[in-house]
């Protein structure tokens, strides 16, 4: 298992020229922010660029934002925090606890349900 | 110029969402449902304390006296019930572990407001009532504290 993660990512950087024409090029996916669990650093509505092929090769980090489907409700996708990693997955949780569902109740979130790492917000 | 380009095109092609996720549903809890309920038990119990039995031989006098004690009983224990579903709601769904840490009595303090719920359900005391109505005060200003809110205890009565 490695460390966990104290304190939740701070920031998100904008989208840099970069970014977008990988997103033009498919190598980014697109999302919108819908509910208030990762308040106060991403309002609902805000649009993030998410890296699909992040984590082929190394496993998510703690502390990296992350795209990834619930593992009770298929097809609902969350947006949370990674706050460890180990053999059975990533505890993933809001950054605001006190409106977050997360893996402080379904558990930790298998490997293949992780979608992506969270790279910037859009634009 | 770019700027311009990308809000176009968020307009043209819509993101897909992503949830920044809460099962319940977020906000709407409040535990004003379980102070209303609480106090209509206090006021049923205490009408019901005050409650004059009727002279013997008055069979009139009587029958309104049944009901109206049958009638203030039944409001006591439904109002009670309430008053224990809405606490279970706030402990069970909207408080959560990080809660928890910031108020280490939370579950013996709504185990033990549950617990006055079904004493006054069974009972006609006044005491067991208003310690209801202080433990609910409790949880007040518990779930507003976890909100950071300032929201002062009011009561509608």
């Amino acid at each position: 298992m490695t460390s966990p993660s104290l304190q939740p990512p701070p920031q998100l950087r904008h989208s840099q020229l970069t970014d977008v024409v990988l997103w033009l090029l498919r190598q980014r996916r697109r999302f919108r922010i819908v509910g208030a669990s990762m308040l106060p650093l991403l309002e609902p509505g805000t649009e993030v660029l998410i890296d699909p092929f992040a984590y082929r090769r190394q496993r998510p980090q703690p502390g990296d934002l992350v795209v990834a489907y619930h593992p009770r409700q298929p097809g609902l996708r969350l947006i949370k925090w990674v706050v460890y990693v180990d053999e059975d997955g990533c505890f993933l949780q809001g950054l605001n606890a006190a409106e977050s569902t997360d893996s402080r109740e379904f558990g930790r979130v298998p490997w293949v349900n992780i979608v992506g790492r969270v790279g910037c917000r859009f634009p | 110029m770019l700027n311009q380009a990308i809000a176009k095109l968020q307009a043209w092609f819509p993101a897909e969402a992503v949830h920044a996720h809460c099962d319940g549903p977020c906000g709407v809890y409040d535990p004003s449902s379980a102070r209303v309920a609480a106090e209509a038990v206090l006021s049923m119990t205490k009408k019901l304390v005050d409650l004059e039995t009727p002279a013997s031989g008055d069979k009139a006098a009587a029958v309104a006296y049944h009901n109206t004690f049958a009638r203030y009983t039944a409001i006591k224990e439904e109002q009670a019930q309430i008053a224990k579903d809405e606490l279970l709601v706030l402990w069970t769904d909207y408080f959560k572990p990080v809660h928890l840490e910031q108020f280490p009595d939370l579950h013996d303090t709504f185990w033990k407001a549950a617990k006055l719920c079904s004493a006054c359900k069974v009972e006609v005391s006044v005491q067991h009532a208003t310690e209801l109505m202080e433990a609910v005060q409790k949880i007040h200003g518990i779930f507003w504290t976890t909100k950071n809110r300032d929201v002062s205890w009011y009561t509608a009565s």
